[in-house]
């Protein structure tokens, strides 16, 4: 029974309409096809022919494309999650290689705001704080986006248009976090170039154009698929 | 019945159809359509979403197993589920006597 047209037809309706990760949308589809086989063996064990069998359940389990709509909340959910999480494992990374990157470029702690340590960079009383602000969201929305799409849900009902916006916030947080960091760079790269140690420097600016290009691309993801939802 | 007149019971409903083992999402659908007598006919667009959503909450478990030479995402009641169940037991229970009290008519009275 596996590969008949008619039900293959049937998902790849509805998976048209299924925004969202693809690895839980083929999960679905998976499921949907295999709940389609149980109901045209019911009907075929009932004394239909195959192909009469096949037309029942598909008409039993509905218009594709509603099927679809009614998954999108799950997949928003889904969607925002996945952005918290690698949000959540990616920004202490970042942190770190940031942190080793300035001390190994002899950027001394003082009991002074971080703009005042010696060797800092000449744009530090502007991003630092920037960069401050930027976490602060980032960590609020992370938190609210895990606690809203997991097992609190149980005591806290949220709703997946919350959910996809706190996490749209953390993820374009996450990307001017690193934007203001590149900028602490490159204004320490006009004033004192020879101060940075080129390794941890580099590691600490491709791990954040990356993350920013990634984090960007996950909000904007996040995004989209709320305004599927109506 | 309309898939909206068991708005707020369909969850109670689904967690109910797995109290006696695990099931599939279509064995779901047809415990709830016999057990209901035909009344409770739901689409897949409400039944299968919604498993999904209570897996969420960890109130069920769902795997891919092989079950009668297919592969089948099979959902279980978790602890929590179980717990979840009899809550919303007790509630429909006292909701529904409170009904009845209300909506059956009351016998009269006796007059000596």
């Amino acid at each position: 029974m596996t590969g008949d047209p008619a039900v293959e037809g049937y998902l790849s309706d509805v998976a048209a309409s299924m925004p969202g990760p693809r690895r839980a949308r083929s999960d679905i589809v998976a499921e949907l096809r295999s709940g389609l086989f149980d109901a045209i063996e019911a009907r075929r064990s009932a004394g239909l022919t195959a192909q009469a069998a096949t037309e029942a359940a598909i008409t039993e389990f509905g218009d594709p494309r509603q099927v679809a709509r009614a998954f999108r909340p799950h997949l928003a959910m889904i969607q925002a999650r996945r952005t918290a999480f690698a949000l959540a494992v990616t920004g202490p990374l970042i942190g770190l290689l940031w942190a080793v990157a300035a001390f190994a470029s002899h950027i001394t702690l003082r009991h002074a705001p971080p703009w005042q340590w010696p060797g800092a960079p000449p744009l530090s009383p502007a991003a630092v704080p920037a960069v401050g602000a930027a976490l602060l969201i980032v960590i609020t929305s992370t938190l609210a986006t895990i606690a809203a799409t997991g097992k609190l849900t149980r005591w806290l009902p949220a709703s997946p248009r919350t959910a996809a916006v706190t996490a749209a916030t953390a993820g374009f947080g996450a990307a001017a976090a690193d934007l203001a960091l590149l900028a602490l760079l490159a204004s320490q790269l006009t004033r004192a170039p020879g101060s940075l140690d080129p390794l941890p420097v580099a590691a600490a600016t491709a791990a954040s154009v990356t993350r920013l290009a990634l984090a960007r691309r996950a909000a904007r993801r996040c995004l989209a698929i709320r305004a599927t939802l109506t | 019945m309309r898939a909206e007149t068991l708005k707020g019971h369909l969850d109670g409903l689904l967690l109910a159809s797995l109290e006696t083992g695990p099931r599939h999402g279509y064995a779901i659908m047809e415990a709830l359509r016999s057990g209901s007598g035909g009344q409770f006919d739901l689409p897949t667009g409400t039944v299968y979403p919604a498993l999904r959503r209570l897996e969420r909450a960890g109130l069920i478990e769902g795997t891919w197993s092989q079950e009668g030479g297919r592969q089948r995402r099979v959902y279980e009641l978790t602890p929590a589920g179980r717990r979840t169940l009899t809550a919303e037991r007790g509630t429909w229970r006292e909701f529904s006597a409170a009904v009845t009290a209300l909506l059956e008519p009351a016998p009269r009275p006796v007059t000596p």
